[in-house]
């Protein structure tokens, strides 16, 4: 049953990410969700599941990109593991937790994004426009986690207390 | 909410996805694997996509003309000025094309006209914030195949189709900045490429094959049609915007604006370049 819901959650917001929201650019900035859903994973279920999350998140993605298959792959997974790491040190949480979360990683998934594919050979990528565009998508991000956490919450539940 | 793992647990697992992203990355350029895989799950989610693109077009149409509204005013009195302009030049052109055709062939010359092509509507744009593409509701089913050019209409060149599923396409436009088309300009006839910019909707001309050419504002460029090209001749693809001699440099900056708008394009045709045997 679990594995339904991560199945659901993925396919869903891909599906949203490919089909809706590339009709509703703010300034010509879209979110990304399935980096806002991997920062979820990671708030919920940590580093470990955070990275795995985002490394299939980010693969699902590429296929649907131009740029070089695996760049979201590694940004993601980088960015789930580093929240993850973040979150176990977070003593509480508090509502606003989600979208500020979600703003900073949505920042810094887009930086090392924009870096990993200008390794990759995209490096017409270093301009202005590029930092302008990140940081919209970021604050959309931000925006974004808000329905997006307990979405990404209901899929992946809370870690078995055993392995706590 | 706290998660307790220990960092030599987690070290290995991030390693691991860290080199298998890599190798991705290394081989994706290269590699049938990598393409076979994107085309299945573009036709996996295709019927997913469509139904979403139904259900929420009149929040996107809201979206668009928010956006938009003042935008279109402006254009709308634009539009009507450049109309009467060129119903001005329309007749003379005419001569002037029935002239070219027949020259062509006489000598035999591949056209516009031989090349037979696919009519698709744009379903898409770009999931992502860094690419310029559009996505086609016919794919390789229909007889897409990477490499097509794009037309808006039968005279501008729109890009090339850079990917395909069975039942989608996905168009790379001309002002990407990974796409570079061969041109030439209107009077001079200098061939030159053009190249997209990263989120500037202007081309830069590269490669001028005459840096002194005496190339003004407002020429268009067409597609080169050199032998072998990637693009059937004289497709218009952009009018020059600006020009800049004063740097100094060799090469003066010359951009070029799409002649069509990239952003609106709701039907376009994919060519068959070089044209079939027998058309």
């Amino acid at each position: 049953m679990r594995a339904v819901r991560w199945f659901l959650l993925i396919v869903t917001l891909v599906v949203l990410q490919t089909a809706l929201f590339p009709s509703l650019r703010v300034f010509g900035a879209a979110p990304d969700l399935l980096l806002v859903a991997t920062v979820a994973v990671a708030y919920h279920r940590g580093a470990e599941v955070g990275a795995a999350f985002g490394f299939v998140a980010g693969l699902v993605i590429d296929c649907f990109l131009a740029s070089p298959f695996g760049v979201s792959a590694l940004a993601f997974c980088l960015v789930g593991f580093g929240v993850g790491v973040f979150q176990s040190g977070m003593l509480r949480s508090s509502r606003f937790v989600a979208p500020v979360l979600a703003g900073v990683a949505g920042l810094l998934g887009g930086a090392l994004w924009v870096v990993i594919a200008a390794i990759a050979g995209q490096d017409d990528l270093f301009t202005g426009h590029t930092v302008v565009v990140v940081v919209i998508a970021a604050a959309y991000d931000a925006l974004l986690a808000i329905p997006v956490f307990p979405f990404a919450h209901w899929a992946v539940g809370d870690p078995d207390p055993a392995r706590r | 909410m706290a998660v307790y793992r220990s960092e030599s647990r987690r070290r290995p697992i991030l390693v691991l996805l860290v080199v298998t992203s890599l190798v991705l990355i290394t081989i994706s350029g290269s590699s049938g694997v990598v393409r076979s895989v994107r085309s299945a799950a573009r036709d996996v989610v295709a019927p997913l996509q469509r139904g979403v693109r139904s259900a929420f077009r009149p929040v996107a149409d809201v979206f668009d003309g928010v956006a938009e509204v003042g935008d279109l005013r402006a254009e709308n009195a634009r539009l009507r000025a450049r109309v009467s302009r060129l119903e001005g030049s329309l007749s003379k052109e005419r001569a002037i094309g029935q002239e070219v055709g027949n020259l062509e062939q006489l000598l035999d010359l591949p056209n516009i006209e031989d090349a037979t092509g696919v009519a698709a509507r744009v379903v898409g744009g770009p999931p992502g914030n860094f690419e310029r593409t559009i996505v086609l509701n016919k794919g390789a089913a229909q007889g897409l195949v990477v490499g097509m050019p794009v037309v808006s209409g039968t005279e501008a060149l729109v890009g090339k189709v850079t990917a395909t599923s069975r039942s989608t396409a996905t168009v790379t436009l001309i002002d990407s900045p990974g796409l570079g088309v061969g041109v030439r300009t209107e009077k001079s006839k200098d061939q030159a490429i053009t190249q997209g910019r990263s989120g500037d909707r202007l081309m830069r001309l590269n490669f001028l094959g005459n840096p002194r050419a005496d190339i003004s504002v407002g020429e268009l460029v067409f597609t080169a049609g050199t032998d072998g090209a990637a693009y059937p001749p004289d497709l218009a693809v952009g009018r020059v915007a600006s020009i800049d001699r004063n740097r100094g440099d060799l090469d003066p900056d010359i951009f070029v604006a799409p002649v069509v708008d990239l952003d609106a394009l709701v039907f376009v045709k994919a060519l068959h370049w070089p044209p079939r045997a027998g058309g």
